[in-house]
């Protein structure tokens, strides 16, 4: 239970880094995840040559970043069961045989098996590494240039900062169960609406007095003005090329020319 | 139940995108009516987060010895309110997939309406309110609350399978995944609407009033007309769906799927047989692929355009590797050098 608040805040403290990845504009980090995210997704099921050149992306920002692997890889496993699930299912159903090698048959289901691996890994990345390399306030900056209602937004910075607190009255909450029930690791069913409803009451209270300490202070439910206006020369050449590279990748069957290549000089 | 960017075309991703948006605005909207709003913005706030603290609470289900947690969509609904707990569960959504990589980024959409449009603003009211609108006797917000929890997990499964189906990403058959999926959330439905119940009893016994207020008083609530919002949210489905479609039908190279696809969402519309027919169809020219792996190079061999593709891909992924692993260590080294 700790661990998961460790890691909401992990990525955070990330994002307060200095590189050049660090210092483009919000913007431009979301657009390009954009724009990477809808190329691989549009490539057919059995395209798995077509997706690797996309690999250069996740490698080189999070090397340029710096944001260090053995994390992001953690998180991209979290993730993966349920796409495993859809995978395996496609071996079993898709059972034409793409091509043999050394005389052994792969199915269509195996290349599709990992295909969808393939793009979860890239589709995780992208996401995990745009907000690791971007400060939490620049996105909430960003939303709100995009346009997004001020309500939202507020109530999307709330919700994110009142995580760490309502998870520590959660915890002391749990293990004050654990304690008066001889270590018991869940809570019992038969406790559980008064368990959470008690959890309820107190956010519901706290919120209350969230609203007046933020109404002492001059709160008042307006746009500020925060964060970068301009775009500087390095992310208009970051943003474009990226973007560029995405498409034409998309286009090119860049691994059939490497391929071309590689056999000509063979 | 969190959709992966990874199984989503992008016409089904952007089409569902579309229309949470536009619920989302819609919400909006209708809270900045209100002349509470700007009080109720640190009830949702919080009460996002509770939802965040209340997942990672694990109850044991008994005899079992198995664990799940609360989704809460409809605990929230009853709480503030359809259009504000939409809001919220948007906020949490957009949060895991942002933090934790629970869903994805395109998946966005598909995910906000599983699990939020979904129970807040249409099993809240046309199921658990009318439910409870003649008294609220402990039996009553029980049965209401297991009922609408169970409908709206299944209508969010349903979601699932359908949005998946229509990526066409997974081979898995239409009738096997709703096989799979349908009781799977029956039985979660079922252990979270107990919860729920039980969690809507104490707080209703405790503190009558956060209840009463959102069913009676609340201005948010009053004359909000639930059919134009259906009908809304339809049309924006149809009209980006439709626009996605014909903009990658314009592709030389083949987005065909999309068309095929899109197609199939009218179809499914329209009459099940058909839609059957449209599936079929769209499995039959999934099967020719763009990747052609027994295409005959210009040597002739097959076997021989194969190898080299996996070769070339080999050494993509080695490039990409040293690539990064060079930066990293040029970058080492310079810290190592200046020491600031």
């Amino acid at each position: 239970m700790k661990d998961k608040i460790r890691q909401l805040y992990a990525l955070e403290q990330l994002s307060g880094g200095h590189s050049f990845v660090h210092k483009l504009h919000p913007a431009v980090k979301l657009l390009t995840a954009a724009v990477f995210i809808i190329t691989v997704v549009s490539f057919d099921r059995y395209a798995f040559g077509r997706l690797i050149p996309y690999v250069f992306y996740p490698a080189l920002l999070m090397a340029l970043s710096e944001t260090p692997y053995s994390m992001l890889l953690k998180r991209f496993l979290f993730t993966l069961p349920f796409c495993l699930f859809a995978g395996i299912s496609n071996i079993f159903f898709d059972r034409a045989s793409a091509f043999a090698i050394g005389g052994v048959t792969v199915s269509y289901g195996v290349v599709s098996f990992f295909v969808i691996v393939f793009r979860v890994y890239l589709c995780v990345m992208a996401v995990l590494l745009l907000v690791s390399v971007t400060p939490f306030a620049e996105i909430t900056a960003s939303m709100r240039r995009l346009g997004i209602p001020a309500v939202f937004v507020v109530l999307f910075e709330m919700t994110y900062r009142y995580i760490g607190v309502l998870f520590e009255e959660a915890y002391s909450m749990v293990t004050a169960y654990s304690l008066r029930s001889g270590g018991a690791s869940g809570i019992g069913m038969k406790d559980m609406g008064s368990f959470v409803g008690q959890l309820l009451l107190r956010s519901f209270d706290r919120a209350d007095r969230v609203y007046s300490a933020m109404k002492c202070r001059g709160y008042a439910l307006r746009v500020f003005p925060r964060g970068r206006g301009k775009l500087e020369r390095r992310d208009w050449i970051f943003g474009s090329v990226t973007c560029l590279l995405c498409i034409a990748f998309r286009i090119i069957d860049a691994n059939a020319l490497f391929a071309g290549i590689f056999r000509g000089i063979a | 139940m969190h959709m992966a960017d990874a199984l989503l075309s992008p016409a089904v991703g952007g089409a569902m995108c579309a229309v949470s948006a536009a619920a989302n605005a819609y919400a909006v909207k209708k809270i900045k009516k209100d002349d509470l709003c700007e009080k109720k913005i640190p009830v949702m706030g919080v009460m996002g987060a509770f939802v965040f603290a209340a997942q990672m609470i694990n109850f044991t289900i008994p005899a079992t010895g198995s664990s799940g947690h609360i989704g809460g969509g409809i605990l929230l609904a009853a709480m503030i309110g359809g259009f504000p707990a939409l809001l919220s569960i948007s906020a949490v959504l957009i949060i895991q997939c942002l933090f934790f990589a629970d869903g994805g980024l395109l998946a966005l959409g598909c995910n906000i309406f599983n699990m939020g449009v979904i129970p807040c603003l249409i099993v809240c009211p046309l199921v658990f309110k009318p439910l409870l609108k003649n008294g609220r006797q402990w039996g009553r917000i029980a049965a209401a609350s297991i009922l609408a929890v169970v409908v709206s997990l299944q209508l969010g499964a349903f979601g699932v399978v359908l949005e998946t189906r229509l990526s066409g990403i997974t081979a898995l058959p239409f009738g096997t995944f709703l096989f799979l999926m349908q009781p799977i959330h029956l039985a979660i439905g079922v252990a979270e609407g107990i919860i729920t119940a039980a969690v809507l009893c104490f707080v209703y016994k405790i503190r009558p009033e956060i209840m009463e207020s959102t069913f009676d008083g609340a201005a948010i609530q009053n004359g909000v007309p639930m059919r134009n919002v259906l009908i809304v949210l339809a049309v924006v489905t149809l009209l980006v769906g439709g626009a996605l479609s014909l903009f990658a039908s314009s592709y030389p190279d083949g987005l065909e799927w999309a068309v095929g696809k899109t197609a199939g969402v009218e179809e499914l519309e329209a009459d099940g047989a058909v839609f059957k027919g449209a599936a079929s169809l769209q499995e039959a020219t999934a099967l020719m692929p763009d990747y052609d792996f027994k295409d005959a190079g210009e040597d002739g061999s097959g076997i021989g355009t194969t190898v080299a593709g996996m070769v070339g891909g080999v050494l993509t992924f080695v490039l990409a590797g040293a690539a990064a692993f060079g930066i990293s260590t040029f970058k080492k080294k310079r810290k190592g050098a200046s020491p600031a």
